[in-house]
């Protein structure tokens, strides 16, 4: 299968699976870890990806959240996103994907403009979050939403769709989607 | 082919803590008593995660539904569903947005309800805008109503105006008709071959007499009397003054 698709296997009982794709296999991994580490009533399972397309040999099961781990340092975790973001289907776009942006602390060593990465999350109608993955306190904190948001993906949160995700979650600075 | 991508995967089960009531499937490794409670609390969990589930499901197989047809449709069509379809969307649109405005008036109203409980309403400042606002609405209504009157009024003015004036444009019309067939009447007469016979014959007759006339005036100053004397000899000369064929 070289394409991802939402919903084309049933969902496994109590479980969510996210799907971390991003070339900085440590801050993923760390990430992986401080996600695991929180309190959830529903079984998390974490799948790490460096790009898409996955290899169809493995028995995976449903995905319901892609997040595109961007480092705004190098250039070619950008250009490795944007390559995969071809293997996934559109629908997984109504709310089963975000972005997160890693490294803006540190503002001299940014070589993607922030620009750029809020035209590509503004491009895909999907939330984009900014974190610093490598301090501690800020990918705890990370976790926990991507956790939260995770749940409401996976349909563990009645009331809530993975379709109210978009217009929940745009902040102030994102315009509102207006069609041309 | 691609780039293999090196995929791990992580589960884990959420934490064992001592209090964590969360009840977990048997399956899973570790014994852990699992409390009848936590059996009926995973359950109920699992049934409001299973409906939710089935709804996403449902919507997206009622969206899926709406797929546009493979079979090759002219660009007209094309257009005319992709107007329907943004139609349908900005009607959506609206509708969202009164529903949330009625949420919102409707989440105002008990608030005021809840405030107006709260405080003496006699003396507040919001008693006095309300009664406020109730005159001018008064006032608005009953202007509103008077410029309705004038506006029937007017309408039934003009209403006659324009009556008097179709009336006045058909008696018109009547007069022109009527001095157009009296026209066409007198040249229809004046054409008719009656009128010409009738023409001709005074003529004759006038020649005729006009001859005899002559006749007679040569007569009476050929027989040499005295014409003078006489009045009727004299009326007969002397109508060698009028010419007939003048009157």
């Amino acid at each position: 299968m070289s394409v991802l698709r939402p919903l084309d296997k049933q969902p496994g009982l109590n479980t969510a699976t996210i799907l971390l794709v991003g070339t900085e296999d440590a801050l993923l991994q760390q990430l992986a870890d401080s996600m695991v580490k929180e309190d959830c009533a529903s079984e998390l399972r974490v799948h790490l990806a460096r790009s898409l397309p996955l290899p169809s040999s493995v028995n995976r099961p449903r995905i319901d959240l892609i997040v595109f781990v961007i480092n705004l340092h190098s250039k070619y975790s950008l250009r490795n996103v944007e390559e995969s973001l071809h293997h996934v289907d559109a629908t997984f776009f109504l709310g089963k994907a975000a972005f997160l942006a890693t490294g803006a602390g540190r503002e001299s060593h940014c070589s993607i403009h922030r620009n750029t990465i809020m035209k590509l999350a503004h491009t895909y109608r999907s939330p984009l979050f900014f974190c610093d993955l490598e301090i501690e306190s800020f990918r705890a904190t990370m976790a926990q939403r991507l956790v939260r948001v995770l749940q409401i993906c996976a349909g563990h949160v009645p009331g809530v769709s993975a379709l109210n995700l978009p217009s929940l979650l745009r902040s102030s600075e994102t315009p509102a989607p207006e069609d041309q | 082919m691609e780039i293999q991508p090196g995929e791990q995967a992580a589960t884990e089960p959420p934490d064992l803590g001592a209090g964590g009531g969360d009840g977990r499937p048997p399956h899973v490794a570790g014994a852990q008593e699992t409390r009848p409670e936590d059996r009926l609390t995973l359950l109920l969990r699992l049934r409001a995660q299973t409906k939710q589930q089935l709804l996403e499901y449902k919507s997206m197989v009622d969206a899926s539904e709406e797929k546009t047809p493979e079979q090759i449709m002219q660009d007209k069509q094309i257009e005319a569903k992709i107007e329907d379809l943004e139609n349908e969307i900005e009607e959506v649109k609206t509708a969202f947005e009164m529903k949330k405005l009625a949420l919102d008036r409707m989440q105002l109203s008990i608030a005021l309800k809840k405030n107006l409980e709260k405080i003496n309403p006699q003396t507040s400042v919001l008693m006095d805008n309300m009664k406020h606002i109730l005159n001018l609405n008064k006032l608005i209504m009953k202007s509103h109503q008077e410029s309705w009157d004038l506006e029937e009024k007017l309408l039934d003015v003009r209403k006659k105006r324009l009556q008097l004036k179709q009336a006045s444009e058909s008696k018109l019309l009547e007069i022109q008709t009527e001095k157009n067939k009296q026209k066409d009447d007198l040249a229809l007469m004046e054409n008719s071959d009656k009128i010409k016979a009738i023409n001709q014959n005074l003529q004759m007759e006038i020649q005729i007499t006009t001859v005899i006339q002559h006749m007679f005036q040569n007569l009476i100053l050929g027989s040499k009397a005295n014409w003078a004397e006489d009045s009727a000899l004299k009326e007969i000369v002397l109508q060698l003054e009028k010419n007939l064929t003048m009157m």
